[in-house]
């Protein structure tokens, strides 16, 4: 018993000084955020600003395109996140529950995708969007989510999976055609992996670089990640404003997470078991 | 054949038959609703794999169509010091990366499995790092690490020691960058590997208990077993998406700069950075297919072999 009590202190005080650790460097540059620019370069350095500089974070929104950042990533952001729920439930339904010719042949292809690393694929997708007078906009950026992905697909196949038989039945008795019955019945089931997958494909699009790298040439045309990484050229003499602009942009993913702490944790935990 | 046999199974279970239209249109309209897909996978993933494979055998430039160059692309690989270099760094990320990353997700695990209080604040305190994007990360790793006025800094000063370049010193640069890496991505691993382990049933442990068996012993002779298949996801999971790793490269060593990213003296050039180069900036995009079918291979072979060694060490029961 005393050596149960033991492994549990032991337990807490790793896990303690690993929340910190985890969570000090946020503090830091919280504080960072409030500084003048003097502050925030004096060596040794000074902890706590003399003033908390909350002007730092009007000031962003008003400098520069930071504006038009955040409109971009939203507009990336949310068409991506319409495009998945509509494209993956739908094509996860078909695979949960429909027959149709070649069903296993083609989820055997859904399933070697995942296996496939993005590397070998990005330099044919770049010159497609280039053959379609697609580079510098946002397109490339969001429209391949309304062609279903294939970690939804697989997500959404299983949350129908799960459902028993007698709903499609009586509403097929009621003459519902399939896609009907996929609308009607089977979408509201499964809300619970409808907010997983929204959350999944809001915070990866919010927080992308690579593509976004990849796409986008004009700074109106920037995300939010990279958009920041640009004002360091505009903002010399101001870099505090730069942990400002990007603490802003961690907010929306902050508040996502704060509300619905447990389908974050949800997804990653299912994806162990996938 | 087996669709048939589903079909009248169903029917009879059901004690009625199924109307011959209504398989005929759930067939259409399965077709109608897998279609996303079948255009997702000509257009953006079989198109685009043949394509890659044509031009790692061609001379391309995007502006004139390619042209066909034999083993023109591999043979020049062989000759390139940077594509050495960057997959010697890339290994050398990735060595230090996967094993500490999953040790130390696996401890944490463990603490936090003990039905510890407040379990709920301590993973998410865990999360914060994972939701963030890398641009974020880089200013908040700025506060510890920034060489001149970072914190780390102003501590080795209070005690006597010298101050450090940290990411813009050649030898600190990758081992630092895994640091990051692994305080970004614990929490994410640490979930994954709290889901496998409770799923342990409990009466093995009280089993041992009856034993005699204390909790390392426990801890060797079940926990470890019994969660290998997780641990094993983890490690080939994490193993591909280093190998590829470029956000975080990109952003804490050129700071949204491309041409300052790898650096210094190009000591953080890891083989996404370079393939990304050679295509984007030199538009020699040939020569970038050749390097991603390499590194695709080289992940394929890592993986056979973890699929190998597996055998010896992870538990299917």
């Amino acid at each position: 018993m005393k050596h149960k009590r033991w492994s549990r202190t032991a337990a807490y005080l790793a896990v303690s000084i690993s929340a910190l650790v985890m969570i000090v460097p946020f503090a830091a540059a919280l504080l960072n955020s409030l500084k003048t620019y003097k502050e925030y370069t004096s060596v040794p350095p000074k902890w706590i600003p003399a003033a908390l500089q909350w002007s730092n974070y009007s000031r962003v929104l008003e400098l520069g395109n930071f504006g038009q950042y955040t409109f971009n990533s939203l507009y990336v952001a949310l068409l991506s996140v319409a495009g998945a729920v509509l494209s993956c439930s739908m094509v996860g339904y078909a695979f949960a529950r429909l027959r149709f010719p070649l069903k296993s042949a083609l989820f055997v292809m859904v399933l070697g995708t995942m296996m496939i690393p993005p590397v070998v694929i990005i330099i044919p997708h770049f010159i497609i969007f280039n053959k379609m007078h697609l580079l510098d906009t946002l397109t490339p950026l969001w429209v391949i989510e309304w062609l279903a992905q294939p970690f939804g697909i697989f997500l959404m196949r299983q949350a129908f999976m799960n459902i028993p038989k007698e709903y499609e039945e009586s509403a097929k008795m009621e003459g519902c055609n399939p896609f009907q019955v996929y609308v009607r019945i089977f979408m509201p089931m499964v809300k619970p992996t409808i907010a997983t997958l929204v959350i999944f494909t809001f915070m990866g699009k919010w927080n992308e670089i690579l593509a976004p790298v990849i796409y986008l040439t004009s700074n109106a045309k920037y995300t939010l990640p990279i958009g920041i990484l640009s004002l360091g050229g505009q903002w010399v003499g101001n870099e505090q404003l730069m942990v400002a602009a990007a603490l802003i942009s961690l907010i929306p993913i902050l508040a996502l997470f704060l509300f619905a702490e447990k389908y974050f944790v949800q997804n990653h935990a299912n994806s162990g078991i996938k | 054949m087996e669709q048939t046999i589903e079909r009248t199974g169903r029917a009879q279970e059901g004690g009625r038959p199924v109307p011959k239209r209504r398989g005929s249109s759930e067939s259409r309209w399965g077709l109608i609703m897998v279609s996303p897909y079948l255009i997702h996978f000509v257009l953006f993933v079989a198109g685009p794999l043949g394509a890659s494979l044509y031009f790692s055998f061609s001379d391309y430039d995007m502006l004139n169509p390619p042209r066909w160059s034999g083993l023109d692309n591999f043979a020049r690989m062989g000759g390139d010091p940077l594509f050495w270099k960057a997959l010697k760094n890339t290994l050398y990320f990735t060595v230090l990366f996967v094993p500490l990353q999953t040790l130390l997700a696996l401890v944490l695990a463990v603490a936090l499995n003990q039905k510890l209080r407040g379990l709920k604040w301590f993973r998410m305190a865990h999360f914060i790092p994972v939701i963030s994007s890398w641009t974020v990360i880089l200013y908040v790793a700025d506060a510890i690490f920034n060489p001149r006025f970072g914190a780390a800094n102003a501590l080795l000063t209070r005690l006597g020691l010298d101050s450090q370049r940290w990411l813009q010193d050649e030898k600190l640069a990758i081992p630092l960058l895994v640091l990051i890496a692994v305080w970004k991505g614990i929490g994410y691993i640490m979930v994954i590997y709290l889901a496998g382990l409770q799923s342990v049933p409990g009466d093995l442990y009280e089993a041992a208990e009856m034993d005699g068996a204390g909790s390392y012993r426990k801890f060797r002779s079940i926990t470890l077993p019994m969660i290998s298949p997780t641990t094993f996801l983890v490690v080939v999971m994490s193993t591909i998406t280093t190998f590829q790793a470029f956000e975080q490269i990109y952003v804490l060593t050129g700071r949204g700069d491309m041409s300052q990213a790898g650096g210094p003296n190009d000591s953080t050039m890891v083989l996404m950075l370079d393939l990304y180069r050679e295509g984007f900036t030199f538009l020699r995009m040939g020569y970038a297919s050749a390097i991603a079918w390499v590194l695709f291979m080289i992940l394929f072979a890592l993986t056979m072999l973890q699929l190998r060694v597996q055998k010896k060490w992870v538990h299917y029961d």
